[in-house]
């Protein structure tokens, strides 16, 4: 992923049992721009977290010996570390999903997972955590591209853009992460507001939709597609 | 077959039991009977004895010299003897043959017995003295009374005889019957746990115990098999499906190992490899989904859903694509303000809604119409998705729903096979009933539950 990266590096903890998965999860990090540190069991984990700083923790639901997953995540939370954290689970149940982030997860991702929607999500995170949003935020730019959060007026370039309700929803979903890739996935969570299984191209003709509105009368685009299953707003160079 | 087993059959300890019951009441029957007939010939016998006697003891000494004298004419086996003895016991007068017991009672019935050529017979009789010092004897022979009895004892040892005999044939046939009908069925049992699921258990149409559980058993095993064909059916499929992709993938890689080939190629041929891959983990998600959805596991997520809002929310969701393909997509809602919402999975109800508009789009050609309607009246509620496309043949309707079916237009458009297994585990989930119909043309799927519209 060479055409986004995080601009400063973000240390991230992978805390995850089975060898090669976790060398396969760091390589994507590190590729994607994260610095990355690995921890095999749970109480190797536990150590890691406490005596140094990561922005992001991404933690294996099923872990060997007497701390599993969630009991790591307990633990985190009750010495105080507050880092994000991103549960990876071969569990899809929803349930288990629920038990997860009511441990105190920020994110859970099933396996098996793509490594796009991997770094996606952990930068989603790891922005959330380095900068709260500012409450009292009313307007929103990417380049020429502007809005109104409070009357839901879109402009480029000055130039007033009618949007669908829906196609305001995912403008804004995508503003909020601009420079950021967000994927099908994400967006049918929190666009849609739906949990969707199998990968769908209907997203994409949304997308599509709303780039045509947003790219009229020639501008160089400002949504773009992402190899594998994401997408980026981004100002044009 | 063992003699042992055979009485051990219910059916023949049952006929056995009968027999006995039977038989208790009727030796008791034929006992008093017995009894109260003999009692009744004995006590004829006694009065004919005591009435002669008194009759000839008190007749003119003439008409009794008469009588004596007429009667032996009249009774030649001498079964009924007259004799008319001397003070001291010597015969004078009446049936030859007879005696004077030896140790006399006078006017008193008695029993005694008197030889009649080699063998003693038993008699019942009185002895009379008259005024002249006579004595008279009247007897009557109880040989007739014994040979009655005989008779009688003889006719219920067959009656008895012959309803042993019945007893026992009755408790042999159906033993035999019974023991036939659970080795027929040990014999299908062994064959059935061997492997052969085509197998049932007999059925011999008398609505009897045992025909009732094979019946259960025989509905059980219809269950188990087609749940064995749904399982080898999913197999194939996936061996099938997967064989494919995974066939294209290595050739792809085969293919560029084998050339020297540029850096673009390289490149092309890992993109290729990616999207192979992809494409069969997404299979295998589907696959995983499609099982969590029919473990029930997630009912335990369920929340009040509104079926209407989530069909409206897929209808939006495929507006764009209807739109790119000129499909009029409608929705509409027709509801008596009964009950909206059901418990459920929001994610999965748009999921399942979304691949029933899907596949509807998939199937109409270009200026068709979809509409999905959502319905809650008259204590039903539900969804249906009406397209205006070719429509699906009744002999595949069910065939549709199972994994990788894959309908001959079917085949010539993108998709897994599994987007209507997926519909029908999560209708199965919520309590849905599915219903594939004719809309003449097109076709309808229907999602509903409670009472039928």
């Amino acid at each position: 992923m060479s055409d986004v990266t995080v601009r400063e590096s973000a240390r991230v903890l992978v805390v995850e049992d089975d060898a090669q998965t976790s060398a396969e999860i760091a390589s994507a990090l590190r590729d994607h721009g994260f610095e990355v540190d690995c921890a095999a069991d749970g109480r190797a984990g536990l150590a890691k977290a406490a005596s140094s700083s990561y922005e992001a923790i991404v933690l294996d639901r099923m872990l060997p010996g007497d701390l599993d997953g969630l009991s790591v995540l307990a633990a985190f939370r009750a010495v105080g570390v507050e880092t994000p954290v991103l549960i990876l689970s071969a569990l899809s149940a929803v349930d288990e999903r629920v038990r997860g982030l009511r441990a105190g997860g920020d994110d859970y991702l099933t396996k098996p997972f793509e490594f796009l929607e991997l770094t996606a999500r952990l930068e989603v995170l790891v922005r959330r955590s380095a900068a709260p949003q500012a409450a009292a935020e009313t307007r929103r730019s990417v380049g020429d591209l502007e809005v109104d959060l409070l009357t839901r007026e879109v402009r480029r370039g000055g130039k007033v853009i009618e949007l669908l309700p829906r196609e305001y929803k995912l403008l804004d979903y995508m503003m909020r992460h601009a420079d950021q890739v967000v994927t099908r996935t994400m967006l049918m969570e929190e666009v849609w507001g739906f949990r969707y299984g199998e990968r769908t191209n209907v997203i994409d003709v949304h997308v599509g939709k709303l780039r045509r509105k947003l790219d009229q009368d020639g501008k160089p685009s400002l949504i773009h597609t992402v190899r594998g299953s994401g997408y980026v707003l981004r100002a044009p160079h | 077959m063992r003699l042992t087993d055979l009485y051990r059959t219910t059916g023949s300890r049952l006929a056995l039991l009968f027999l006995v019951l039977l038989a208790v009441p009727s030796l008791v029957l034929f006992a008093y009977l017995y009894w109260q007939t003999t009692d009744y010939l004995r006590r004829g016998v006694d009065d004919w004895v005591s009435r002669e006697a008194s009759s000839i003891a008190n007749a003119a000494p003439t008409d009794r010299t008469r009588r004596l004298t007429v009667h032996p004419g009249l009774d030649p086996q001498s079964t009924r003897p007259f004799a008319l003895f001397d003070p001291r016991g010597a015969f004078l007068l009446g049936t030859e043959s007879s005696s004077l017991p030896s140790d006399p009672q006078f006017d008193a019935l008695f029993n005694f017995s008197q030889r009649r050529g080699k063998k003693q017979v038993p008699f019942r009789g009185m002895l009379r003295r008259l005024p002249s010092g006579e004595i008279l004897l009247v007897a009557q022979d109880l040989r007739e009374i014994d040979r009655f009895n005989d008779l009688w004892l003889a006719a219920m040892a067959w009656a008895g005889f012959v309803a042993l005999g019945v007893g026992l044939a009755a408790a042999t046939i159906t033993g035999t019957s019974a023991l036939r009908h659970t080795e027929d069925m040990t014999r299908a049992i062994e064959r059935i746990a061997g492997g052969d699921f085509a197998e049932r258990l007999p059925v011999r149409r008398n609505g009897d115990d045992l025909d009732r559980l094979s019946g259960i058993v025989n509905r059980m095993l219809d269950d188990i098999q087609r749940l064995m064909q749904e399982v080898k059916g999913v197999s194939d499929g996936i061996a099938h499906d997967l064989r494919t992709p995974l066939t294209r993938l290595l050739a792809g890689l085969e293919r560029v190992r084998r050339h020297q080939a540029s850096e673009a190629e390289y490149q092309q041929a890992i993109d290729d490899a990616i999207f192979e891959t992809q494409n069969i983990l997404r299979t295998f998600s589907a696959l995983l989904r499609i099982s969590e959805v029919e473990s029930g596991a997630r009912r335990a997520g369920f929340a009040s859903v509104d079926l209407a809002q989530i069909a409206a929310d897929a209808v939006e969701f495929y507006e764009p694509v209807a739109e790119a393909k000129n499909i009029a997509l409608t929705i509409e809602h027709a509801s008596d303000g009964a009950f909206r919402t059901l418990p459920g999975d929001p994610s999965l109800l748009f999921e399942a809604i979304g691949n029933l508009v899907d596949n509807a789009l998939k199937f109409t050609p270009e200026g068709g119409s979809v509409t999905v309607r959502s319905f809650a009246r008259n204590g039903s509620m539900g969804i249906a998705v009406t397209d205006s496309g070719a429509g699906i043949p009744v002999n595949e309707r069910e065939a549709v729903v199972q994994p990788f079916y894959r309908t001959e237009r079917g085949q010539r458009v993108p998709g897994s096979g599994l987007g209507l297994s997926l519909v029908a585990a999560v209708a199965r989930l919520h309590e849905l009933q599915m219903a594939i119909e004719d809309a003449a043309p097109g076709c309808r799927v229907v999602l509903q539950r409670g009472a039928v519209v």
